[in-house]
């Protein structure tokens, strides 16, 4: 019977495994039965995300931005069982504007000539977010160049810094889109239950460095989707573990179970650098060393016209290049050498 | 255009031509005079409730069909009509003209409440379907019991029918189709429809009535194999004649040279050799009647050369015409048909040659039924060793009981019991759509194989041909007509070890008429590259393809020549005689060699191993 350590040796892979074709298609054949849907349940308590291919093409282009941010916030011990506790953690969350608190039906009025606006606040929205019509104005004296009166719900401003129409309108906007409370760039957050009775916060819209400093959150389990965000706030180590994670996440959402090692290669060979990298032509395809791959794959006239000006240097090191030229490539049994010991010989040579 | 709501918008043909108050009335006006015939029985008109629109089409284009019209939920095809029909004293168009029956197009159709049979009329109802079965169409109706199967099914079958072989020309002796495929014996279907005898399709029938048993042999016909009775096949089940036309003309070129139809000189350029132009006769055309093979040249011909004025080393332009007979495609044999001489309309001679041969059902031909129920024939059984029954009936083909339940084709199964009734009792039957029930169908036939003395679902006690035992299980047979289609291994089967290359890459050529050799293309070079199988991957895309010798300087990098003459390689760039011979693959030559047209100088170091 094998011990635990004969075990962990079985799982080492052989010396000269192609580890990267395998890891390709291990995805890629999967990749082929996910159907290329982005569609979405619309459902009222849900966080919104991309799934399946879509999502795993994502990943793999390395994008900016996710096209749904996404957060999954836990709270510290004291906090987690306390759903009072959880809403304070929660309003101090989402992202609220000016003009989610105004009526949805003639919120607000403006005149551009006299440079006048009226905002007429919602009394039900207020509440939701428990905030005051006074706080509400305290954060517009923020913005420069106005003069507000306050009367019950009604807030009216006047613009006195400028008299050029342009710059009242775009104060205006500006003024609606005053955030009042919250965190920048979370659209939506949710309380949820999780097992255990300990409750969690899921979000839209992603703000890693805003949420820590919330006091409750346990700023050791957040997680997020965003994969740049991460690099900026954990670095990339974080930045691997979350590609891989994501992109292992997403396939077996889907029903298709993949050796967590393939994902983790791809994640590695996006990241090693330090940098975050895509696999196209932009990314790891695109900084091969050898110009007959980089040639092989796409873009072929610029690799050559770039090799031939600079007098590039193939030294035929990897597998695609070998297969153009018709040398056997080192992988598995290609990368086996013969070695002769020289001083052995001639002994052998002397005896005859 | 009026944006009133209370008014009707009209349209003529998709063009806005005025108003009116109430669309409906205004489209049930024209309606009636077009029955009273005021106004042209090629005018649709359509009122759109939801827009208030009426839409007038008189354009070209629009599918029509026929409908009978109801007016107060009386047809007005009346069973007097009927009658006089019936005696030929009126005819269709007659109905046409006096609105009993009207052409509707897609458009009008969404106004209309339509009654499948006469019985079905309401109050409601504004129109009566001629026929159940026209819902199907023309060309389903040609098809047998189709309301019992599938609409899936439907569709591959009138695929299938396409490709059956049959009888697809009277005068095809004298045709020169480019391809065309015979039937031995064409049968008329025992089972066949109101649409299939009025199209005549009895007297160009495409298949042959099977007996067909629903067995497995072996595991021969899994999935969708079949397997066909060896005697059945040598009788002239499935037997069929495959033509095909050689065409060649000679061609004028400017300069007044022109092609030559003759047995080309020993001299021309690319001659085939004499054997090849030995069954050719003085004109340089085959005879009829001469069986030919792989390779024969069957219209010898020669072209003036491509290039002009090649000088010899004696300074004398010599003339050299190359080759370019027409000769019997790779991979096929046969006898010549006829041979037909002409002239084309630019006055050059043209000539056809069709060669014929026979093509018995062999192993990897392909059967169907009209149900959409394909098959590829996987094994030919000798008669004694097939299923038989008490009275030494010996199936034609067996088919595996799995391909029925998934596809739902009843139609197929109740096809099996009326062609067996049919047989018994020498007669035809009717399996127009809708004709009747499934029920009464299979209670008729049913009824039709008890007096027979058969079991009345079909089903026959059978015994095993090689052990002689009877089967546990009471075996479906019947009669059920079958297609040969045209796609037979002999016409695809293709091998190659060794072969022509192309003259650019130096790598093997593709397709069948050039004898060429399976793709390995990218996705399987990974899958070698994943198991790490890389001598298995130099062999495939270096030595089985285009492995060349090349010999590099190692002075300056460049691609030298070996000289023959003193056995000593020269490099052209440095003069030297420091050359290695080195392997590579000609495409890598061959992009070294396009860089260089550019002007750059690739360069190869070597590095001793």
């Amino acid at each position: 019977m094998p011990t635990k350590n004969d075990r962990g040796e079985k799982l080492n892979v052989s010396p000269g495994e192609a580890v990267g074709v395998v890891a390709a298609q291990s995805i890629g054949e999967p990749g082929t039965q996910m159907i290329l849907r982005s569609f979405h349940a619309a459902g009222i308590s849900s966080i919104i995300t991309t799934k399946g291919l879509p999502r795993i093409i994502e990943i793999v282009d390395a994008r900016k931005k996710p096209k749904f941010p996404m957060m999954r916030i836990t709270l510290e011990k004291g906090y987690a069982k306390d759903y009072e506790k959880v809403r304070k953690v929660w309003r101090k969350l989402e992202e609220v504007t000016v003009s989610k608190l105004i009526k949805e039906r003639g919120g607000f009025s403006e005149d551009l000539g006299a440079r006048i606006m009226v905002l007429n606040l919602d009394k039900e929205r207020l509440h939701t977010y428990e905030i005051t019509p006074s706080q509400v104005a305290s954060r517009l004296k923020k913005v420069s160049g106005i003069e507000i009166g306050m009367d019950g719900m009604e807030i009216r401003i006047k613009v006195n810094g400028t008299k050029d129409m342009k710059l009242t309108r775009q104060t205006f906007v500006q003024i609606r889109k005053a955030v009042v409370s919250g965190v920048p760039n979370i659209e939506k957050a949710l309380v949820q239950e999780g097992q255990g009775g300990e409750f969690y916060i899921t979000t839209a819209g992603s703000n890693m460095a805003a949420v820590m400093d919330i006091e409750g959150v346990d700023k050791w389990h957040i997680y997020s989707n965003d994969i740049f965000e991460v690099a900026r706030v954990y670095g990339v180590e974080a930045a691997r573990n979350l590609i891989a994670h994501e992109l292992f996440e997403t396939m077996s959402e889907e029903g298709f179970t993949v050796s967590f090692r393939h994902p983790a290669l791809v994640a590695d060979a996006m990241t090693h650098t330090g940098q975050i990298r895509s696999i196209g032509r932009h990314g790891v395809a695109g900084e091969k060393e050898s110009v007959f791959a980089r040639a092989a794959y796409e873009e072929t006239v610029k690799h050559f016209t770039n090799a031939g000006v600079f007098g590039e240097v193939d030294r035929l090191n990897g597998v695609a290049e070998n297969i153009l030229i018709g040398k056997q490539i080192s992988v598995g049994t290609g990368m086996v050498r013969l070695a002769v010991r020289k001083d052995e010989l001639k002994k052998i040579k002397a005896e005859e | 255009m009026v944006e009133n709501e209370s008014r009707c918008n009209v349209f003529l043909s998709g063009k806005y031509i005025g108003y009116v108050e109430d669309g409906a009335k205004f489209a049930e006006e024209i309606r009636r005079n077009r029955r009273l015939g005021a106004v042209s029985g090629e005018i649709n008109v359509a009122y759109n409730k939801k827009l208030n629109e009426v839409m007038i089409n008189a354009d070209r284009g629009r599918v029509r069909r026929p409908y009978i019209v109801v007016e107060e939920g009386v047809s007005k095809f009346t069973d007097d009509l009927k009658e006089r029909l019936a005696r030929r004293e009126i005819d269709f168009n007659y109905l046409l003209r006096r609105g009993v029956v009207e052409y509707l197009d897609a458009e009008e159709e969404e106004n209309i409440v339509a009654a499948l049979r006469p019985e079905d009329i309401t109050r409601e109802t504004t129109h009566l379907e001629i026929d159940p079965a026209a819902l199907f169409g023309a060309t389903f109706n040609v098809s047998v019991y189709p309301e019992h199967n599938s609409v899936g099914r439907h569709a591959i079958s009138a695929n299938f029918i396409k490709q059956s072989q049959g009888l697809y020309a009277t005068n095809f002796n004298s045709r020169y189709d480019a391809r065309a495929f015979l039937l031995y014996y064409p049968q008329t279907p025992i089972v066949d429809s109101v649409a299939y005898r009025k199209l005549r399709l009895g007297q160009h029938a495409s298949g042959q009535n099977f007996v067909v048993a629903v067995s497995t042999y072996y595991g021969y016909n899994m999935k969708d194999a079949l397997v066909i009775n060896k005697a059945a096949v040598d009788r002239g089940l499935g037997r069929s004649v495959f033509y095909r036309v050689y065409t060649d003309e000679e061609r004028r070129y400017p300069g007044g040279q022109q092609d030559r139809f003759r047995i080309p000189a020993p001299t021309t350029e690319g001659y085939l050799g004499e054997h090849a132009y030995s069954k050719l006769s003085d004109d340089g055309v085959i005879e009829a009647e001469t069986p030919v093979i792989e390779n024969d040249v069957l219209i010898g011909k020669t072209s003036p050369p491509r290039f002009l004025e090649e000088q010899t080393s004696f300074g004398v332009v010599e003339e050299r015409n190359r080759d370019s007979s027409t000769t019997l495609r790779a991979g096929e044999e046969g006898v010549v048909d006829s041979v037909m001489l002409t002239e084309t309309t630019g006055a050059t001679k043209l000539v056809k040659a069709r060669v014929r041969s026979i093509k018995v059902p062999e192993v990897g031909d392909k059967f169907a039924s009209r149900h959409g129920q394909k098959g590829v024939v996987a094994l030919i059984v000798n008669q004694e060793d097939m299923p038989f029954t008490k009275d030494g009936i010996v199936p034609d083909l067996l088919l595996n009981p799995h391909s029925l339940p998934g596809r739902m084709t009843f139609g197929h199964m109740i096809e099996t019991i009326a062609g067996k009734a049919g047989a018994l009792s020498g007669q035809h039957f009717d399996g127009t759509a809708f004709s009747d029930t499934g029920k009464n169908r299979v209670d008729a036939y049913g009824s039709i194989l008890e007096h027979y003395g058969f079991d009345k679902f079909g089903d026959e006690a059978m015994y095993d041909g090689r052990t002689g035992r009877q089967f546990n299980a009471n075996i479906f047979t019947g009669v059920v007509y079958f297609n040969r289609l045209w796609h037979m291994v002999s016409l695809k089967l293709q091998v190659r070890s060794r072969g022509p290359v192309q003259i650019l890459t130096h790598q093997p050529t593709e397709g069948k008429p050039r004898r060429g050799g399976l793709k390995f293309g990218e996705m399987e070079r990974d899958a070698l590259v994943g198991h790490g199988a890389s001598l298995l991957l130099k062999d495939r895309m270096l030595e089985q393809s285009d492995k060349a010798d090349i010999w590099v300087c190692k002075n300056c990098g460049d691609i030298g020549y070996l000289d023959h003459l003193k056995n000593v390689p020269v490099c052209m760039s440095c003069g030297g005689n420091n050359l290695e011979r080195v392997e590579i693959s000609y495409a890598f030559k061959l992009l070294l060699d396009e860089i260089k047209s550019l002007h750059i100088l690739p360069k190869i170091r070597l590095k001793s191993e």
